[in-house]
């Protein structure tokens, strides 16, 4: 019995995954598909490559990466004193810590959104990169702030204190012991922000303020148009840097494991 | 190579009543093994902190040479640390672990090569440079662990219980490693241990430590056999006192005062059938069969009497009437705070 369900399991799970994705391909690569051909007649690049030669798709994209790995190093940057405190010590208010980093997950992005459009406005951040950057670290700020305190958690600050002990100064310490004991999670972390980032709709809509575009905005602008032929090429180019990356960092998120099994 | 000297440190915790340290002083000479010995939660671990410069002491001093390494970070000051568990960094292999407190120091690549090598063959493992720490055992890990601890040529190694996670055969292996090595270099070591056996294989003097203070200083052959107050016995597994009162009965050795409190070891005490000098009367009130010995516990005039007879020796059963002879070269006094 078992040997039927599982491989059936596992066959249900990749087309649920790869289902749409055909389908998008389908879409993206065909013109005039209507309803009672069960496939699409006539195969054309046509669409792809308009697409594709807009400038807005590129520019879009680009600017969505950069956003995307500003967000991630930043994001990095602030989680990991913060993961390293909340990992390893233990104070009073630290539950009060862990709400108020946590709260971002909580609070409707909307609320957030519309009280720093204010702000921003304000102060002249909105419609800039840097607005756009800063607004998205808020919903990242608490995944990459959980995986590294979990990391943290399971860290052993004797490694520091033989690293110290063997003559390294603080930099040193930091550089060689610290970072590469945390190498797989600081890869996960990495790839939660950039994911977030990446996909973010509405704060980069109301902090961009139409001037900051990204792929999701032409995404969500072509939805409403309705042609399934765009909408399924900006699709596609959507998923593609996810999985893209996700693929390169496959062997870490696996060595991941291996190594806080080697640790104890 | 160096002389270390500790000067009435004083360390407390603030969630913690009792200071951990109290007016702690130690001198140790150049290339002794100094073993500190006491129960868990004693104050040995802070010590090593505080030396390390992990900790600040709230006062007092530590020396090298004469002078004080308080002001120095804790990356200058030379001395080097092994604990429990080996920390070997996992991502490293064997050679880049042995190597790294040169590498960060600025050896060059040549010069680290040949002293991971040299110290391979000192720790008896040669060849294992491109091993990963996970595919070493426990003792192996160690030996490592030691191996890169002293290739930087530390004024003072610091050992904090390196065999208590190890199995007995391969914990003997590496006392005797560790003090050969530690001989041939010469190196100033302080080693803490919990193990009263280890402690004295190992060390040339033996501090006892107790609430964060020193009970008893001495060798190991002088601390065994004749701890001078009460608590470095109790420590040193000395279980039979007797005050004057109860010793004078039979005796002819405890000349007087009831005041006086007498101890033996247990090894020292003969449990027989038949009265002879120096003996008394006694019912055994426990008696445990260890193979290489018997323990006896024996009520002799509202005292018990801990003894251990080498085998072959007599078994007499529970309520038997025995005599318990002290011989009067092994009788000695201590103090009683």
């Amino acid at each position: 019995m078992k040997r039927i369900i599982t491989p059936l399991f596992r066959f249900t799970l990749y087309l649920v995954l790869i289902a749409p994705l055909l389908l998008f391909t389908a879409y993206a690569f065909s013109t005039r598909w209507f309803f009672p051909q069960p496939f699409p007649v006539e195969w054309t690049t046509v669409t792809f490559q308009r697409a594709i030669h807009d400038s807005r798709t590129l520019s879009s994209m680009v600017q969505g990466i950069w956003i995307a790995i500003l967000v991630s190093v930043l994001s990095l940057m602030l989680a990991l004193p913060a993961a390293r405190v909340l990992g390893l010590r233990k104070f009073r208010g630290r539950q009060l810590a862990w709400l108020l980093l946590f709260l971002p997950t909580i609070i409707p992005p909307l609320a957030i959104g519309m009280g720093l459009n204010i702000l921003f406005l304000r102060i002249g951040l909105a419609g800039t990169i840097t607005g756009v950057v800063l607004a998205h670290i808020i919903p990242t700020l608490p995944y990459t702030i959980f995986t590294l305190s979990s990391a943290f958690a399971r860290f052993d600050e004797n490694y520091e204190f033989q690293a110290l002990a063997l003559g390294a100064n603080p930099w040193q310490i930091f550089l060689k012991v610290t970072l590469r004991m945390m190498t797989p999670s600081l890869v996960v972390a990495t790839l939660f922000a950039f994911l977030i980032s990446w996909s973010q709709y509405l704060l980069t809509l109301l902090i961009g303020g139409g001037q900051i575009i990204t792929l999701p905005i032409l995404l969500f602008s072509a939805a409403s148009g309705g042609n399934p032929s765009i909408i399924a090429t900006l699709s596609l180019l959507f998923v593609a840097p996810p999985v893209l990356v996700i693929a390169f960092t496959a062997r870490s998120l696996g060595q991941h494991g291996n190594e806080i099994r080697e640790q104890y | 190579m160096t002389t270390i000297n500790i000067i009435s440190l004083n360390k407390s915790y603030p969630n913690r009543p009792e200071p951990v340290l109290k007016d702690f002083s130690l001198s140790i000479q150049d290339g002794e093994m100094v073993a500190l010995l006491g129960p868990s939660g004693m104050g040995k671990s802070t010590l090593l902190k505080l030396i390390t410069g992990i900790e600040r002491p709230d006062s007092g001093d530590i020396q090298f040479d004469g002078s004080s390494i308080l002001g120095i970070d804790p990356n200058k000051r030379g001395a080097v640390l092994m604990f429990q568990k080996s920390y070997l960094f996992p991502f490293l292999n064997v050679e880049d672990n042995i190597g790294f407190g040169l590498k960060v120091q600025g050896a060059s690549s040549e010069t680290i090569r040949a002293e991971v090598k040299r110290m391979l063959n000192l720790i008896g493992l040669p060849g294992i440079e491109r091993r990963k720490p996970g595919q070493l055992s426990g003792g192996e890990g160690q030996r490592v662990a030691l191996a890169r601890a002293l290739v930087t040529n530390p004024k003072l190694l610091l050992l904090d219980e390196p065999l208590s996670s190890l199995d007995t055969s391969v914990r003997m292996n590496l006392q005797e490693a560790i003090r050969n090595i530690q001989h041939e270099l010469g190196v100033t070591t302080i080693f803490v241990t919990h193990d009263l056996g280890e402690a004295m294989a190992m060390s040339d003097r033996m501090a006892l430590l107790l609430n964060g203070e020193i009970v008893a200083l001495d060798k190991p052959e002088n601390l065994f056999h004749r701890p001078r107050s009460l608590t470095a016995a109790k420590f040193m597994g000395v279980s039979t006192f007797l005050n004057g009162d109860q010793l004078k009965v039979q005796c002819d050795v405890a000349e007087g005062s009831s005041e006086k409190i007498f101890a033996i070891r247990p090894e020292h005490i003969r449990v027989q059938k038949e009265s002879c000098k120096n003996s008394m009367q006694g019912v055994v009130s426990d008696c445990v069969f260890r193979g290489e010995y018997i323990e006896y516990q024996v009520d002799v005039n509202d005292a018990t009497v801990r003894a251990r007879m080498p085998m072959p020796a007599p078994m007499f059963p529970h309520g038997e009437q025995v005599h318990v002879k002290f011989p009067k070269e092994y009788l000695f006094e201590v103090e009683c705070p």
